[in-house]
């Protein structure tokens, strides 16, 4: 995993960042969200799809963050580690935002029932020639397809293939076990190859 | 044990051993297809990467700026909180102290009350009785016997050779 880090910074340890911060120090903190500010923001900016909302919950996730950093004992990596925070508020946020709207935008039981997991991907529209599509209407039915995931596979599917995060790290980051990270990369990748399928079929 | 879906995805994303993938190649009813459907999935990786990775953070020094007054402003009310937290439980603390002093300070006063309490409850004629016993110029021969039913509150004096009774004793 990439992170914003120029040489100079690299030079200080995370752990001694962390620890640091641990004994107050507040600008060894704000390395730290120097180090990670545009990659949490990208996460929840894919997760959430709206700016502001992305720089709250980011703000938010940095506040977590520095308010738990006695508690954390460097078991995993600090990124693992805020990457679980950013996962938690993202996820609660969306959560409470589908009990609010009253209106299922995801749901899991839908897609369980709808995707046969031996069924090959069959794409739900005519496929456009990729060259006349422009890029932000690629962008915007990507966004309206990941819109559709419930927000732990919308985690899942980002974490893997943005971010390149191994299963053990998802896991990780999202208290679950590697069986079921497993589990809702298959049906994200399924749900996604079937909404997505004339898009990429063309790169 | 492995689900079909674990199975899947690990071939996917070539995380199966030589032998297990032999296995699960050789379970597939198509192969063909599932070699279609890896390339599918791949290709989709590719695209997210690819439209996904591109967003970038804004103002980001005003992002850290914001960040920082948040924090430092957060940091101020929990200690404001801490404080008045402090202040009500030592009310609470005190009020708690002093009703037990006052109790216990009403105990003590109680039974050193009572116990000073018995002996003033003597008959100031007892007492002039006794002292006339004593005196032996006015009744040398005289006794005195006192008999006391505590249940009863009664108490009896009876008394022999006294040679003359205290005048206001002898008016009651």
């Amino acid at each position: 995993m990439q992170t914003e880090a120029t040489p100079a910074q690299a030079d200080v340890s995370e752990l001694d960042l962390v620890k640091r911060c641990q004994a107050g120090d507040t600008e060894a903190f704000d390395e730290l969200v120097t180090r990670y500010r545009t990659r949490v923001f990208s996460m929840i900016y894919n997760m959430v799809r709206n700016e502001q909302d992305a720089w709250d919950l980011a703000q938010d996730s940095f506040v977590k963050a520095w308010k738990s950093i006695k508690r954390f004992r460097g078991r995993s990596s600090f990124y693992t580690w805020i990457y679980r925070i950013v996962m938690n508020v993202t996820i609660d946020w969306l959560r409470k935002k589908q009990v609010k709207g009253a209106g299922a935008e995801f749901d899991d039981a839908v897609e369980l029932k709808e995707i046969d997991p031996a069924s090959r991907t069959v794409p739900k529209a005519d496929a456009l020639p990729f060259e006349t599509m422009e890029r932000s209407e690629i962008r915007a039915r990507i966004e309206k397809a990941i819109a559709q995931l419930s927000p732990e596979h919308r985690a899942v599917i980002l974490m893997k293939e943005i971010e390149q995060m191994q299963y053990h790290e998802i896991a990780e980051t999202l208290g679950c076990s590697i069986g079921t990270v497993m589990s809702r990369l298959f049906y994200a990748r399924k749900k996604l190859q079937n909404l997505l399928r004339d898009v990429y079929e063309n790169i | 044990m492995k689900t079909f879906e674990e199975k899947w995805t690990a071939w996917l994303d070539g995380q199966l051993s030589d032998k297990e993938r032999v296995e699960f190649e050789a379970s597939l009813p198509d192969k063909a297809a599932a070699e279609a459907e890896k390339r599918d999935a791949k290709k989709l990786g590719v695209l997210l990467k690819r439209e996904l990775t591109a967003d970038v953070l804004r103002n980001e020094e005003f992002f850290s700026h914001q960040l920082r007054e948040r924090i430092a402003r957060e940091s101020v009310e929990p200690s404001r909180k801490r404080a008045a937290e402090v202040s009500t439980w030592w009310t609470i603390r005190r009020l708690f102290l002093t009703g037990t002093v006052s109790l216990a300070l009403f105990f003590v006063f109680a039974v050193f009350v009572m116990r000073e309490k018995n002996p003033a409850e003597q008959s100031q004629y007892l007492t002039q009785i006794l002292n006339a016993r004593v005196d032996p110029a006015i009744s040398p021969n005289a006794t005195i016997s006192m008999f006391e039913t505590k249940e009863d509150r009664v108490t009896v004096l009876w008394t022999e050779g006294l040679q003359s009774l205290p005048a206001d004793y002898a008016a009651k």
